[in-house]
């Protein structure tokens, strides 16, 4: 499984693994969008952008989260897929870019299952493994 | 990091609190109001990847911490902080401020409203109620408000809290007073505030949200202390509202961008901590002082939310049974996400700290100048939300509370289950049928909130509060007994 869903007695753990940073990080964002809405009701129709920065790697798969959280609000949209096209160190720090793929909320069409009110460095876990990387944290719901 | 905990010491105090000792690089004991029973089921949950009791050892690792990093009796695992935690910092021994101790929904709270109703008044009207509050309250993820705001507005939101909705037509001037801190924080600076936080929430003030959020209607179904129901206002078979929220996506984002913010502020300042999660900065530092101006200024967006929920409540109870506005009236406002200046009595000196609640309610003793003037001689009311299915308390605050837990009780019953065990253990449609046997009506927006939300989700309510109560850190007012419930 690219990602799981830990038990956690208020909220919940997520892990996600992938081949490359690229995919962990896209893992783990598909693993966040499954928890909030039956993704088989929500159709790829638009596209928006999606940019997080941090310090380090670990803290670049707990940004992304967020910021994809904040994109649900800002955009008012429900997202259905992430697809990243930059992932990098830069002078900075650490920067991923890309786009989610999804349409406006439509609460008589969507079925939503809960809100996430944000990725916490609770549990956390940012790894490099010989099959690639491993990331986990607590999502607050 | 792992969180695994390794071999956790417990010393039984009384029957009713259990301490670790103070050991390694803990600068606090840990203590925890609980009972042979409780304490039994903390410790079995000690090898799991994440327990309360050990992030309650590591709270009691950072600077300034007072007299003991405590628990409450429904405390459960939370991110960084357990839930129903409690520690407070002294600014003057390099006290820190900590995200994880406020949480990301900040000043999430519980407000009572009382009624002049009866039990019998809403007879064969429940259906049509829960109808009309499922229809008027926006609750559940995607929804918003009937109130649109400007970011010049959301200002206003930040500074002015539940004032300003109320200046806007969102319930009474006399709501105010009722309100913990009268329903606004002076020290909010919506300035430290980021744009995309005020934009998430400009269509978000005045809804529920979900995961434990609810609107419940309850009766009055025990009466223990008949002072304190008289000052409170209580009387069996009277209809009373609960209605729990907190500062929406406003609070999540603050949380969010002074992670990273006071994360860079924990290596500035040096600050060793155990876990990830509990970055924090000197409260005098200016990246700690920033941090406690924009977290009242989400206190303040969490005040005006459930002001706009409550003149919402007061509008489905006209619409559903033609029930004045006047007829429903705020008993108290408690919030349990909360960071606050209070001053404490630690070793016979009196000190000004920064009081950290992390799913833990205020509950102050009588006589404190904090409480409203009609509540004072009795102490302040403390308000514990239920389950679905169970009791919720109106409690009260004691003078040994004041000493032994800086004014602080339990929020509601403490989770027991996860989420994943309760929606394989509880089917949405059993759980709403064998409410509704026992006469509790439930509708809910997501599918998954019945199922994880069910009763046997959580910990047994009557006993926590039977722990802290026999522990005299509060005392029992009145039990609730749900009718409609509304989640998101």
């Amino acid at each position: 499984m690219p990602y799981t869903y830990l038990d956690h007695q208020a909220d919940i753990g997520l892990e996600a693994t992938g081949a490359t940073l690229v995919e962990a990080l896209e893992d783990a964002v598909r693993g966040l969008l499954g928890l909030l809405v039956d993704l088989e009701t929500v159709e790829p129709r638009e596209q928006v952008p999606i940019r997080a920065e941090a310090d380090d790697p670990g803290g670049l798969f707990v940004a992304l989260l967020n910021a994809v959280l904040a994109a649900i609000d800002l955009h008012r949209m429900f997202f259905r897929d992430v697809s990243l096209t930059r992932v990098e160190q830069t002078p900075e720090g650490w920067v991923a870019e890309g786009t989610l793929t999804g349409e406006p909320i439509d609460l008589s069409k969507h079925a939503v299952e809960i809100e996430v009110k944000a990725a916490t460095y609770g549990g956390f876990l940012a790894e490099q493994t010989p099959e690639g990387w491993r990331f986990r944290c607590v999502l607050d719901l | 990091m792992s969180q695994k905990a390794e071999q956790i010491m417990l010393r039984k105090v009384t029957d009713y609190l259990f301490e670790i000792p103070k050991h390694g690089k803990m600068r606090v004991p840990a203590r925890i109001f609980a009972d042979e029973r409780a304490i039994r089921d903390l410790t079995s949950q000690s090898s799991q990847d994440w327990n309360a009791l050990q992030q309650l050892e590591h709270v009691a690792m950072l600077p300034g911490i007072q007299k003991a990093a405590m628990a409450m009796a429904d405390v459960h695992p939370g991110y960084g902080f357990p839930i129903g935690g409690v520690a407070a910092f002294d600014p003057k021994e390099n006290g820190v401020i900590s995200v994880a101790g406020v949480g990301f929904d900040i000043n999430c709270g519980v407000r009572c409203l009382r009624t002049i109703l009866t039990r019998k008044d809403l007879a064969g009207k429940e259906e049509q109620l829960a109808d009309t509050m499922y229809k008027v309250i926006p609750a559940g993820l995607g929804s918003t408000g009937e109130l649109k705001l400007s970011v010049k507005e959301i200002d206003r939101v930040l500074r002015e809290g539940a004032h300003y909705a109320v200046r806007l037509g969102y319930g009474r001037e006399e709501d105010l007073e009722y309100i913990e801190e009268t329903g606004r924080l002076a020290d909010a600076d919506p300035t430290v505030v980021s744009n995309t936080a005020k934009q998430r929430q400009l269509a978000q003030v005045g809804t529920l949200g979900s995961g434990n959020h609810y609107v419940e209607v309850q009766v009055v179904d025990q009466i223990y202390n008949a002072q304190a129901a008289e000052a409170f206002g209580l009387e069996l078979g009277q209809i009373v509202i609960m209605l729990h929220t907190g500062s929406r996506a406003l609070g999540h984002q603050i949380g969010t961008d002074y992670l990273p913010f006071l994360e860079r502020a924990t290596r500035k300042y040096g600050i060793e901590v155990p876990d990830r999660e509990l970055v924090c900065a000197p409260i005098d530092s200016p990246e700690g002082q920033q941090y406690f101006h924009a977290v009242m200024a989400g206190a303040n967006c969490a005040f005006a939310n459930r002001q706009v929920l409550t003149h919402l409540v007061r509008q489905a109870f006209w619409e559903a049974l033609r029930v004045p506005d006047t007829a429903i009236q705020t008993l108290y406002e408690v919030a349990h996400n909360t960071v606050k200046w209070e001053i404490h009595e630690v070793d016979g000196v009196q000190k000004r700290l920064l009081v950290h609640r992390k799913g833990s309610t205020r509950a102050f003793g009588p006589g404190r100048p904090e409480i409203p003037a009609r509540y004072r001689h009795v102490g302040q009311p403390v308000l514990v939300g239920g389950t679905m299915g169970t009791a919720s308390y109106i409690l009260v605050g004691t003078p040994l509370g004041m000493q032994e837990t800086f004014g602080t009780a339990l929020h509601g019953a403490g989770r027991s289950k996860s989420r994943r065990a309760a929606k394989k253990a509880y089917p949405a449609d059993e759980i709403i049928r064998r409410l509704r046997e026992q006469g509790i009506l439930v509708r809910a927006h997501g599918k998954a909130s019945i199922s994880e939300e069910a009763p046997g989700a959580y910990k047994d309510v009557d006993h926590v509060v039977d722990v802290m109560c026999n522990a005299g850190i509060v005392a029992r007012v009145a039990r609730l007994r749900p009718i409609i419930c509304l989640k998101g």
